[in-house]
């Protein structure tokens, strides 16, 4: 097969750039600084030229005829067993080449806005480090043509996550909010890797990459198939924060507001998505792990939409959402509507890096103020980060001709059109409630009169190196959704088309009638969801006192206090009975024994060591008769 | 006939050795030791004899001289005890004690 | 005949002297029983045709040494109240009997094992002072040599030891 070297580069410039990153900051933390422009600039170089390479790429692939549309690069074994080996393998398909294209691009903007935000931050060359190292992880993730790999990835943005989430690392909070991220990642962890493992036992002995999985999926038998699906599922819900694993999400806020978004939108959480879309050709033999999937991402965007419903910290709103759309996502793949799934996964990377970006320029103008209640009326001291949030959240929202509209709707139309009603409706639902707390936010922060005189005094328009990655975000959140315009409106889906060839899909065929209700609920539902919004928080209202359900879900409806209460304290008692009860008699009892031994030891040969010249010729005496025994012995004599 | 000598040496040894194992008194230690040098001169001229040759007689004379020094040494460090600790005890030098 | 007859006189003589070291209470008694036992190997000696052996075992061992021990023993007078008290004596005795007759079984068994020779006095060209000093200043000159190294070093040692305290008090 052919080889395409620049392929191992795409993950590797990253990568490398974390290691000089490392290396430079590493060196210089004590004494001397090295400028931040310096480190700026290296640190954006490797991302960039990865874009290039990604374009390249998709460019490469385009010029193949549709059926042979993949490239590989296996640059070393990485490791061999018995029959089976491993290489450091590379694929790149229509779907890695769409993924590398957006995490490469959001990625790359998401730095350069990064040199603004994290001016005058000590950490400076640690923070694009580590930035570098996640990038490049989530290119493994993408690029790897075995799960294998693709886990290697998987780990490692599990890891960066916790280094970034964490990065503020002199406040407990933040430590604790890196933690938790990384544990709960760790619980779905598990679940991807049994599911592997299973996944091997069935099928793997004719090659573990995704081709040779592909060819031999059939072989799968219905019970093993269901167990693999459901269990790289449960990897999925760590990844990618769903139900019951979300709680990582929100808490992940503790970051720099850059890491939000690049955790939000480019990697990490849409690692869960890709994943499910990568095994399509598992899902689509099990319809019920699919339908598992669908349910789950539904109830998922319901929840998350009603905890943001109520929330107070704009990041923790936005990060909601982010929960709510990767549910969307999960219920389009989980409905074999996997290219949909993707789609939303591409818009949703721009809006949502645009989101996060637009709320680091107002955390940042207002000295990093998170509470919205303590904004207001930001519209004429912040016009550029107003205009693009503006776009952004009407993406979000599904407003009609932007982004998330296109996406969101393709999802809920296939969920109707393959006869999940149930899902289409709470999806609708759904819908209209995320365009009334995205705008609820959005009418709090920018209109209205300012809540706080002396932070609205002070505030003023970031530089041009994060309003810039901003504008060109909004452009792709306003157009990136006619790359994939429905049919009906006499578009060509060319994101569909491009996916076709990765993903084991079957369009579904349904008429006009299906279509138009899908996009006139959706509409409807926005519509609704905006108005009511427009009605209680355009004019500037002052921050309400929840009560009864509302403070419920205001307070997440305790789900983090029930999981301290049957999962953490249980698991803290138990490790207590531990440490008192067994470890000191099982565990410690070897331990103690060798210094015991070594004690006794000691006390023998002191006894032996009475230090008489007469004794010390006795045992002289007795080594030699032993000695004159076994030579007697020996010789027979 | 040439093995009665050797039971004889390694009676005479053997004697030494209990004498080293079983005596404090650090004279009778020390002559214990010259007994077992003797021993072994008894053996080297014995069997000097049985193979006619004199190699034995040179090492008997080359263990006399060592024995001699021995006994000049350890005379000297006898008087030294005496003198220091009064005493002709070998138990006590006992730095040894672990 | 005669020959066998002194060696098996002499071997008693030995063995008793022997046995006297190792049980007599006091070192003078002890020592006056091995100067017996030391003459009667020279005895042997001379039964084995070693003719300057049994010179210098006479000469030095039974002669300078003991002297040299028996002087020293009597320099210190040593009265009975100086001798250490030997309480565990006869349980080392039996205890070492024990250890050691695997040692002196392997000896005899060994000893046993040699070819019979024939041990008749030979008068001429052996064991006298001609034929082991041509084979001593011949053969063995180094070791001599060495030996002769070591009788000085310890000679030094025996002054330094010995004057060094009696020039301190």
């Amino acid at each position: 097969m052919e080889q395409t070297t620049y392929l191992g580069f795409i993950p590797l410039l990253p990568l490398a750039g974390a290691l000089v990153l490392g290396v430079m900051h590493v060196a210089t933390c004590q004494g001397n600084r090295i400028a931040e422009k310096l480190y700026g600039i290296l640190g954006c170089i490797g991302p960039v030229l990865s874009f290039i390479l990604a374009l390249k790429l998709f460019f490469s692939l385009k010029g193949l005829p549709a059926p042979d549309r993949f490239l590989t690069h296996e640059p070393f074994t990485w490791f061999s067993v018995g029959d089976l080996t491993v290489p450091m393998g590379f694929l790149a398909d229509p779907l890695s080449s769409l993924m590398l294209l957006f995490v490469t691009f959001v990625g790359s903007l998401i730095h350069v806005y990064s040199i603004g935000y994290m001016a005058g931050d000590k950490n400076f060359g640690k923070f694009f480090a580590y930035l570098n190292l996640f990038l490049g992880s989530m290119l493994i993730l993408v690029l790897g043509n075995s799960p294998l790999v693709m886990f290697v990835g998987w780990e490692g943005v599990g890891l960066c996550s916790y280094l970034l989430i964490s990065f503020y690392s002199e406040e407990r909070e933040n430590v604790v909010a890196g933690n938790k991220a990384f544990i709960v990642n760790r619980i779905g962890d598990l679940g991807f890797v049994l599911g592997m493992a299973f996944l091997f036992w069935g099928i793997g002995a004719d090659g573990f990459d995704y081709l040779s999985l592909k060819a031999n999926a059939h072989n799968l038998t219905p019970a093993l198939g269901i167990t693999v699906c459901l269990l790289l599922f449960v990897g999925a819900t760590g990844k990618s924060a769903q139900i019951p694993l979300y709680v990582w999400l929100p808490d992940a806020m503790a970051g720099p507001t850059p890491v939000s978004a690049l955790i939000h939108a480019a990697t990490m959480v849409t690692a869960g998505v890709y994943m499910v879309a990568r095994f399509s050709f598992l899902y689509i033999e099990v319809p019920v792990a699919g339908t598992v999937v669908a349910w789950i991402g539904i109830l998922t965007a319901l929840l998350a939409a009603v905890f943001g419903m109520f929330q107070n910290d704009i990041k923790k709103i936005l990060a909601y959402s982010t929960v709510s759309q990767l549910g969307y996502m999960f219920a389009g793949v989980g409905v074999a509507a996997y290219s949909a799934g993707i789609f939303h996964v591409f818009t949703h990377a721009f809006f949502k890096a645009l989101l996060f970006l637009g709320a680091g320029s107002v955390i940042l103008a207002l000295h990093h103020q998170q509470n919205i209640w303590k904004m207001g009326g930001l519209k004429k001291k912040l016009p550029i980060t107003y205009g693009t949030v503006l776009v952004g959240s009407l993406a979000l929202a599904g407003c009609p001709p932007f982004a998330g509209f296109f996406s969101k709707d393709e999802i809920l139309f296939s969920a109707l059109a393959t006869g999940h009603t149930g899902i289409w409706f709470i999806g609708v639902i759904v819908a209209g409630m995320t365009a009334y707390y995205t705008f609820r936010m959005f009418f709090v922060v920018f209109h209205g009169t300012p809540r706080d005189r002396h932070s609205y005094d002070h505030a003023q328009e970031s530089p041009r190196v994060m309003t810039i990655p901003l504008i060109v975000l909004a452009i792709g959140a306003g157009f990136a959704g006619f790359l994939n315009f429905p049919a009906i409106f006499g578009g060509h889906q060319q994101v569909s088309h491009w996916l076709a060839p990765s993903l084991a899909e079957h369009h579904p065929d349904a008429g006009l009638g299906v279509e138009f209700l899908a996009i006139g609920g959706s509409v409807l539902a926005f519509v609704i969801g905006i108005s009511i919004a427009y009605r209680k928080f355009f004019g500037g209202a002052e921050e309400p006192v929840y009560r009864g359900f509302c403070k419920f879900a205001a307070n997440k409806f305790y789900v983090d206090e029930l999981y301290a209460t049957i999962i953490v304290r249980p698991y803290r008692f138990i490790g207590k009975a531990i440490r008192q009860m067994i470890e000191p008699y099982i565990t410690d009892a070897p331990a103690q024994g060798v210094p015991w031994l070594y004690r006794m030891t000691g006390w023998v040969f002191k006894v032996v060591q009475v230090g008489y010249v007469r004794v010390y010729a006795i045992y002289m005496v007795i080594g030699l008769s032993i000695m004159s025994l076994l030579i007697s012995q020996s010789l027979n004599l | 006939m040439i093995e009665h000598y050797l039971f004889l040496s390694v009676i005479l040894f053997c004697l030494g050795i209990l004498g080293v194992i079983s005596r404090r008194n650090v004279f009778i230690v020390f002559m214990a030791i010259e007994l077992m040098l003797n021993a072994a001169n008894l053996g080297f001229v014995a069997l000097a004899r049985l193979h006619v040759s004199m190699d034995g007689h040179v090492l008997a004379m080359l263990v006399m001289a060592v024995a001699a020094a021995e006994a000049a040494l350890a005379l000297a460090v006898v008087i030294l005890l005496h003198k220091h600790k009064g005493k002709l005890d070998t138990n006590i030098f006992s730095l040894l004690r672990g | 005949m005669i020959v066998t007859y002194m060696f098996f006189g002499f071997a008693l003589l030995s063995i008793l002297g022997a046995l006297g070291l190792i049980l007599f209470k006091h070192p003078m008694n002890g020592a006056m029983s091995f100067v017996v036992t030391l003459i009667s190997l020279a005895g042997m000696y001379a039964l084995l045709s070693a003719k300057l052996i049994f010179a210098i075992q006479l000469i030095v061992y039974a002669g300078a040494i003991m002297s040299l021990i028996l002087f020293i023993i009597m320099f210190l007078n040593i009265q009975a109240k100086d001798l250490p008290d030997e309480p565990g004596r006869w349980f080392y005795l039996g205890g070492g009997i024990v250890v050691i007759s695997p040692i002196a079984y392997l000896l005899l068994k060994m000893v046993k094992s040699l070819p019979a020779g024939d041990t008749g006095i030979i008068e001429q060209d052996f064991g006298g002072v001609k034929e082991v000093g041509q084979l001593l200043f011949r053969d063995w000159l180094l070791p001599f040599e060495i030996v002769s190294i070591l009788l000085l070093v310890a000679l030094v040692g025996a002054v330094v030891l010995a004057g060094k305290r009696g020039a301190n008090t």
